[in-house]
């Protein structure tokens, strides 16, 4: 008989190998390890094979190995959590093996269209992208195909620093082959033989699998000195490097500082050239526009943001994991209706999305829909789409403090708005915290946030005081009361 | 056969020079790299030392002091400080004698902190080496040093 067991860090973390372990033991049992589905509340997930597709049992232990598959499964199509979700990027989420050659079916209809075209596909299905930024992916692609530098490149941004987020993640480990289709036909459209992914030095699980990965598509002539290559550069540990411009920096091996714009990357980006620079989400989309076409991708989402979103649930909520949507839910349907709400004996207070830049949310605000310009529109940034909730044990002035000191941190230090007003907000904090605020304390970080969102030359410094200004916005007695 | 960073250093020559590269390959080979051996890198890829030296200090991962046997990496993201996770570093670092930052006094491991380790609705999390513990717990959190030896 057969079982299915996924491959992925976060399942490995809750126990997988050991009960892939317990398995091959079993007579007459043969492991299938596949990527996980996401929903990392299950995991250990073993699934099985039935008459109805496939169905699974949740939080398997070793100790429950023997005997377990004499008891009913649960059909996957019945796990809420599971059938609530359209998926389409995360497809194979949980169902194939990570490494096994695909059909490349996307990248072959590509090569038979002339670049215009997959440039035009790509523009008509709006794609905008995911990384954080949410610029028109196809823009980019455009600017670049028209730009007059040789050679081109196209880099994969796989430095997922944004604490709460898991989805490029999933997909290097995953479904690697589909980051490297989207990269091809990027390659296709704007003319570029050589791609890099820069990938973060926090995940050694996706390093090997996307490796080996290349080394497969290499193989099957998918990849190839006479069409396109890729090859992987790890990251050092500095966040900032997942701004576009210093990730370029850092591939040539410098210090990871952040460029002026313009240039733009799309024009000069890798030593000089014209570069496209993409989330590892946004070319993971790349693939089904082209075979499902930009019409399909325009009739999912809302009037601005088009297609689905992978959504990273986590924090405190009882069903933790990646919620793939269209865009248009609200936030609220995501923490209760997909999340399951709070943990036993624990009570909602805020939740933060779009990682530690991000706005910090009260309950009032839950019914914001996900969708770029809607949080914009309150104060907010879905950003990579990342959710972290907390409850109320969590104090929000160390929240607060927390959040700057990793902006002081991980500041690359050019402007003077982000390396020195990050770290004099630290102070100001810290001082809060410590029960020696003033009274003028919140006025100078209204003031020193200001100065900050609008003084900084990249995302860092401009956003890195909204977490704490909307925290001191919506729960500013705690902020007070310390004084 | 021992290592000499001459050995390593003929396989980083590049030209434009990559100075975060040949650092990565240094310390792969020796665990950190050494500041004195600064002059030796910069005369190889043919760059200052003050080019060096600003690599070196810009990226967390880049040490230059020995690290102990084992690395943990203990997350600081904002899922696991939603999960509370610093009462399991409390005592982790009771356990191991040491704060974030530092090295065992036994040498067997280095505690540093990590901003995310992407198994965030797992959260807290750790990993020692490659390996990801994670719903960390106070109680359960210092088992995990038993599997590094």
């Amino acid at each position: 008989m057969r079982v299915y067991l996924p491959d992925d860090s976060a399942a490995i973390s809750a126990g997988a190998n050991r009960v892939a372990a317990a398995f091959a033991k079993q007579p007459g049992i043969e492991i299938v390890r596949t990527s996980s589905r996401g929903a990392f509340f299950l995991e250990p997930l073993v699934e099985v094979d039935t008459p109805a597709g496939r169905a699974g049992y949740p939080n398997v232990t070793p100790a429950s190995v023997p005997g377990l598959l004499k008891k009913k499964p649960t059909p996957i199509s019945k796990i809420p959590f599971l059938a609530k979700q359209t998926r389409f990027t995360f497809a194979n989420a949980g169902v194939t093996e990570p490494l096994a050659i695909p059909g490349f079916a996307a990248l072959e209809k590509a090569r038979g269209m002339k670049p215009q075209q997959i440039l035009d596909e790509v523009k008509k299905a709006n794609l905008r992208g995911r990384g954080g930024a949410a610029f028109p992916a196809g823009i980019k692609w455009q600017t670049t195909a028209d730009s007059s530098g040789r050679p081109k490149y196209i880099v994969a941004n796989a430095d997922e620093g944004d604490a709460g987020t898991y989805s490029d993640r999933m997909i290097l480990e995953g479904d690697p082959y589909r980051l490297i289709e989207g990269m091809a036909i990027a390659g296709l459209a704007v003319g570029a033989q050589k791609g890099f992914v820069y990938l973060r030095s926090e995940y050694p699980a996706a390093l090997k699998k996307l490796r080996a990965a290349i080394a497969r598509a290499t193989e099957f002539g998918i990849l190839g000195r006479e069409s396109f290559e890729i090859q992987i550069v790890l990251g050092a540990g500095a966040y900032i490097c997942g701004e576009e411009t210093a990730l370029l920096e850092s591939i040539e091996g410098k210090r990871g500082m952040v460029r002026y714009k313009p240039p733009f990357p799309a024009v000069e980006g890798l030593w000089q050239k014209p570069t496209v620079i993409n989330n590892v989400i946004t070319f993971a989309t790349v693939p089904d526009i082209i075979t499902r076409g930009a019409d399909w991708h325009l009739s999912l989402g809302t009037a601005t943001s088009k297609g689905t979103i992978p959504l990273q649930l986590a924090g405190q909520v009882k069903n933790a994991g990646l919620v793939e949507v269209p865009f248009g839910v609200t936030l609220e349907e995501v923490i209760y209706d997909f999340g399951g709400g709070m943990p036993a004996g624990c009570k909602f207070k805020a939740v933060q999305v779009g990682g530690p830049l991000g706005s910090i949310f009260p309950k009032k605000l839950l019914n914001t829909p996900i969708c770029f310009d809607a949080f914009t529109k309150v104060g907010g940034i879905l950003g990579h789409g990342g959710i972290v909730v907390y409850d109320d044990a969590m104090d929000m002035v160390a929240l607060a403090r927390h959040l700057m000191e990793f902006t002081a941190a991980e500041s690359c230090g050019k402007c003077t708005p982000c390396r020195v007003g990050s770290t004099r907000a630290q102070e100001i904090l810290e001082a809060i915290l410590d029960g020696d605020g003033t009274p003028d304390d919140l006025a100078l970080l209204n003031e020193l946030g200001d100065t900050m969102k609008n003084g900084s030359l990249c995302a860092l410094g401009g956003l890195a005081p909204m977490p704490v200004l909307t925290a001191i916005q919506y729960f500013g007695t705690e902020f007070r009361r310390r004084k | 056969m021992l290592t000499t960073l001459d050995s390593v250093l003929d396989k980083c020559v590049s030209s434009p020079p990559n100075i975060l590269a040949t650092l990565q390959a240094v310390q792969a080979a020796f665990g950190y790299v050494a500041l004195d051996s600064v002059p030796q890198i910069a005369a190889a890829l043919g760059v200052t030392d003050s080019d060096v030296r600003g690599v070196l200090s810009f990226y967390h991962d880049l040490r230059t002091t020995k690290p102990g046997k084992h690395i943990i990496r203990f997350c600081l993201g904002d899922s696991c400080r939603a999960t509370h996770c610093e009462k399991s570093l409390a005592a982790l670092e009771k356990k191991l004698g040491c704060e974030l930052g530092e090295t065992s006094p036994n040498r067997r491991f280095t505690l540093e902190k990590v901003y995310c380790l992407g198994n965030c609705a797992l959260s807290p999390n750790m990993m020692i080496g490659e390996e990801i513990y994670s719903r960390l717990m106070p109680k359960s959190v210092t088992a995990a040093l038993e599997n590094h030896a």
